[in-house]
């Protein structure tokens, strides 16, 4: 019941989020995308015998956010493990901005504002590549050292999301960066 | 309710519930060579009717559903074969149907498609399946069969010549690519009379990459430690 209540509260405070149930800290800790997770939320009473097993499930989620969701009286040593508390008489006002506040200081959703955007220079060296320079020739032919042409191309596939040649080739005609002509005249 | 996450498959729990849930765990059921229509059957009783070591199709069930438990299971030299046959029947279906499936739909797209760039996607898809077949073909026919001969006899001698620190250089990853495709078929090319066939060759390239991830993470997390662990102690298994 208590589930139901919070994830609703949290939904509407959060609309974008998603909220994943866990039964324990076993089954926590074998979940597969773990740097996915902003923010835990625990029930205290679940580690009170055993304090120790949150460290040890700790360690697996890095980006996490900790919270204690008290229902009931616990030690402050016990408390103090968390990041945050949330209390059950906290109104859903209280507890998004508790959520919000953790969330801002720890923002792994970056990519809502990526810059995908190549650089002017990144162009540069994408047209290269498309038409088969090495880095090397890339170098010699923009006067860069090879070192900035790995780092151009780094980002390149970065940003595009593609790592294969023929992939970016592909990516390179819808954004304009080059013709199809270009290619099919070998360069 | 935005709920996204998969139950944690148990032994004692109904196989069918787990279907209904999540769908994709019929084609995991097609790999093991089972048949997914199990009236009220638990997961331990349909293991146990197919002589199938239950933690080997839980662990792999729970891939399926996001969670990987694989370090903590231990398996034994007679899971090997169920492992061998559940990856070999996976590269039955990558062959026989989800390749030319995808195929047939870049074809009838390119037929309405006149866009420079989906014959591009042709290209490049027709270098990637044959990149894939090759990728299959040498695990069907040099690493499984060594890997058979291991779990049989326990001896890895007098094949000295190969193991799984061989097959682990070999291994690549065969699924970036997919998500190359995905990208520029959902992000960048534009629509030309292609959306009904556009969203059915995404959708279908989701569900190989879908299945291709679980591929790869049994491969790399449990077939290679398992036979790591019997190349150092070939006798007991």
């Amino acid at each position: 019941m208590i589930y139901e209540g919070l994830s609703t509260i949290l939904l509407k405070g959060n609309p974008h989020g998603r909220i994943l149930r866990f039964e324990n800290l076993d089954e926590l800790k074998e979940y597969r995308d773990k740097n996915c997770l902003e923010v835990i939320i625990v029930n205290p009473a679940i580690i009170m015998g055993d304090p120790g097993a949150l460290g040890s499930v700790k360690k697996h989620f890095r980006k996490a956010q900790w919270v204690g969701l008290v229902a009931a009286v616990f030690s402050d040593s016990l408390l103090q493990l968390f990041d945050a508390r949330i209390q059950i008489t906290d109104t859903p006002g209280n507890i998004n901005s508790t959520i919000a506040r953790l969330t801002e200081e720890n923002c792994i959703c970056a990519d809502d504002s990526p810059v995908e955007e190549l650089s002017d220079r990144e162009k540069e060296v994408l047209i290269e590549l498309v038409h088969g320079l090495s880095n090397k020739e890339i170098a010699d032919k923009l006067h860069i050292s090879t070192h900035t042409v790995i780092s151009h191309r780094k980002n390149i596939s970065q940003k595009a999301g593609i790592k294969s040649l023929s992939g970016l080739t592909i990516y390179a005609i819808t954004q304009n960066i080059i013709s199809i002509e270009d290619i099919q005249s070998g360069g | 309710m935005y709920l996204t996450k998969k139950t944690y498959v148990k032994e004692q729990m109904k196989l069918a519930g787990l279907l209904f849930e999540n769908p994709y765990l019929m084609l995991m059921m097609q790999h093991f060579g089972l048949n997914f229509v199990v009236q009220d059957k638990s997961v331990e009783q349909v293991c146990r009717e197919n002589d199938i070591n239950k933690d080997v199709f839980t662990a792999i069930a729970n891939l399926y559903n996001g969670f990987q438990e694989l370090d903590s299971v231990h398996f034994t030299r007679t899971d090997i074969p169920s492992v061998i046959s559940f990856l070999k029947n996976s590269h039955q279906y990558y062959k026989d149907e989800k390749y030319p499936e995808i195929k047939a739909l870049i074809d009838e797209i390119a037929r309405v498609n006149s866009t420079p760039e989906i014959k591009l996607i042709e290209q490049f898809f027709d270098e990637y399946f044959h990149e894939v077949i090759d990728h299959l073909e040498y695990e069907d026919e040099v690493a499984f069969p060594y890997f058979e001969k291991l779990a049989e006899e326990g001896e890895s001698k007098q094949l000295a010549d190969y193991s799984a620190r061989v097959y682990r250089d070999h291994h690549t990853d065969i699924e970036s690519k997919i998500m190359e495709l995905k990208k520029l078929l959902l992000k960048h090319i534009p629509l030309h009379q292609d959306k009904t066939l556009r969203r059915r060759l995404i959708i279908s390239l989701f569900e190989l990459e879908y299945d291709l991830t679980i591929h790869y993470a049994i491969e790399e997390d449990l077939l290679i430690p398992l036979i790591n662990h019997f190349e150092k102690t070939p006798d007991r298994g």
